[in-house]
């Protein structure tokens, strides 16, 4: 169960990035995160999980963010980058997906399988030992993913997860989402992605929720969309992928 | 901007060779670590006429690298980079220290000249033996033994950081370079005019950089783990053989060579 509570997010130089949000993720919901550029949705996600500093209440599984148990609410949250590099920064892909286990302490024999586990489940067994220099963007996107999967996280923040994957890559982490059972908040351009992954949709405009519900009407609501500076998705393109 | 990237990967291609499994890779971080010190202790403090004796030294560079599978041409390749500093180092003992060692017909062989080549010498083992250890051992269960042997968080975290620093900042400098070149087609580097800015925006957008990927460790519980939290890894009694083989072996070569040497 994810709480969050009037959170408000105010960078230093006075842009009020994220206005007083709220909103439940009960466990095992996919919602979907909507919004022009710059509406504060990769604000949110890094408030969320502890990055920047905020103001209101956001609760984990019954623990509340703060800074005496962030630790606590990291090892719960998992977040994926918008950029994949950021998230890429040990030896090769193996050491990667392990740090985030070896700081948790958990022993090498359970981590290995672990790695293997979760290189297996995003198909892509075959970067195990590739450096993250040498990856292309898709590559290193399903890299970044199962970095965090390897935390056992009971939330996942994804911040634009469609962004470098061609459309094969595209379906196979459509049907990998749709799979994990963690709670999600998925931000995203990728509209259709959204309509396939996430049952319920929130859309942002200028930090402030401008409107939410299923992810099925909102997101081929044009007058809807166009208000909130989003494109509804078409529906003759809607009725050739849902045949 | 092609060469920068293939630098980084072979600057990083020596970690890579950490995550082989010889007898050399197995052995304990720990054990590695110690023998590495004394190692280093005995070569640096042996005398600096001790010629002969510090060729005994070349024992565990050479056994090791051929036990763990490393190219010997990648070691020697690193070391060659650190000894034009020594030879600034050494270069005044030759020219001061005129002492007369021995001469064998017309060829007199003088202290400094003696002392500059075990210099360079000594050099030369004490780096590689550093390289062996990075390549042996993968660069994190490195400073967890670190952690381990009580060492503070914040050297660790320094440690940690300039190493992945280095890596950021030469990917930020190959895409710079990219963009730079893409505009200004004439010139392979930039002008002069440019160089302020460039190196300006380099180390801003590295620094930039940094921060993020420190948050995306933070978020992967990096600093969270307490040192009663850390998995031991127990020696066994290969680990015991390795370290007191290297350490007594360096000490003996030390004592004796001292002897031999009046
Ligand atoms: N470090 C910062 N300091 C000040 N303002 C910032 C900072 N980062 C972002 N902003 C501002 O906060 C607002 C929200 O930015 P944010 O990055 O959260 O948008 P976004 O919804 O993720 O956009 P996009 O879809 O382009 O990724 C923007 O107006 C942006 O200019
Ligand atoms: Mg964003």
């Amino acid at each position: 169960m994810f709480k969050i509570e009037n959170l408000s997010v105010k960078y230093p130089d006075g842009t009020l990035a994220v206005d007083n949000f709220t909103m439940n993720i009960s466990s095992g919901e996919h919602i979907a995160l909507a919004g022009g550029n710059g509406a504060g949705k990769t604000t949110l996600i890094l408030a969320l999980a502890g990055i920047i500093e905020s103001d209101g209440k956001v609760i984990v599984d019954n623990i509340e963010l703060n800074k005496k148990n962030i630790s606590e609410i990291r090892k719960k949250v998992g977040v994926v980058f918008q950029n994949p590099d950021d998230q890429l920064f040990m030896a090769n892909i193996y050491e990667d997906i392990a740090f985030g286990p070896r700081n948790l302490g958990i022993d090498e024999e359970t981590i290995r399988h672990r790695v293997d586990d979760r290189l297996k489940l995003l198909n892509i067994e075959h970067l195990k030992y590739k450096t993250a220099l040498k990856l292309s963007g898709g590559e290193k996107r399903m890299a970044a993913i199962a970095t965090v999967l390897a935390m056992k996280p009971s939330v996942m923040l994804l911040d634009e997860p469609t962004a470098f994957l061609d459309p094969k890559s595209r379906r196979n982490l459509i049907n990998i989402l749709k799979k994990l059972p963690h709670s999600m908040l998925i931000a995203t351009h990728d509209l259709t992605f959204a309509n396939e992954v996430c049952e319920n949709t929130v859309i942002l405009k200028y930090g402030k929720i401008f409107s939410q519900g299923k992810s099925s009407e909102i997101l081929y609501d044009n007058d809807l969309m166009n208000r909130g500076n989003l494109e509804a998705i078409e529906n003759d393109y809607n009725k050739t992928t849902k045949q | 901007m092609a060469d920068i990237r293939s630098k980084l990967t072979e600057f990083y291609s020596l970690e890579q060779m950490s995550l082989k499994n010889t007898v050399i890779h197995k052995i304990h971080p720990f054990s590695k670590l110690i023998s590495t010190i004394i190692y280093i202790m005995c070569v640096v403090s042996l005398d600096r006429y001790s010629f002969q004796s510090l060729s005994f030294y070349f024992f565990y560079p050479v056994i090791t690298i051929a036990l763990a599978e490393i190219p010997f041409k990648m070691i020697i390749k690193r070391v060659i980079i650190a000894l034009p500093f020594c030879v600034f180092a050494g270069i005044s003992n030759i020219i001061f220290d005129k002492t007369i060692i021995f001469s064998i017909g017309g060829f007199t062989l003088t202290g400094g000249v003696c002392s500059f080549i075990t210099i360079m010498v000594k050099s030369f083992l004490c780096v590689a033996s550093v390289l062996i250890l990075i390549a042996t051992t993968p660069f994190s269960k490195l400073t967890l033994q670190l952690k381990r042997m009580y060492i503070p968080d914040i050297i660790i975290m320094l440690i940690e950081m300039i190493y992945r620093y280095i890596g950021v900042l030469m990917m930020q400098a190959d895409s710079m370079m990219t963009a730079y070149k893409l505009r200004s087609p004439y010139s392979k580097f930039p002008h002069i005019k440019d160089m302020g800015s460039f190196i300006g925006q380099l180390f801003i957008h590295s620094a930039d950089r940094a921060e993020r990927i420190y948050k995306a460790m933070k978020c992967r519980g990096y600093g969270t783990l307490h040192i009663k939290q850390i998995q031991k890894k127990r020696m066994i009694l290969n680990d015991y053989i390795f370290m007191s083989v290297v350490c007594l072996s360096s000490l003996m070569f030390l004592i004796t060579g001292g002897q031999l040497n009046v």
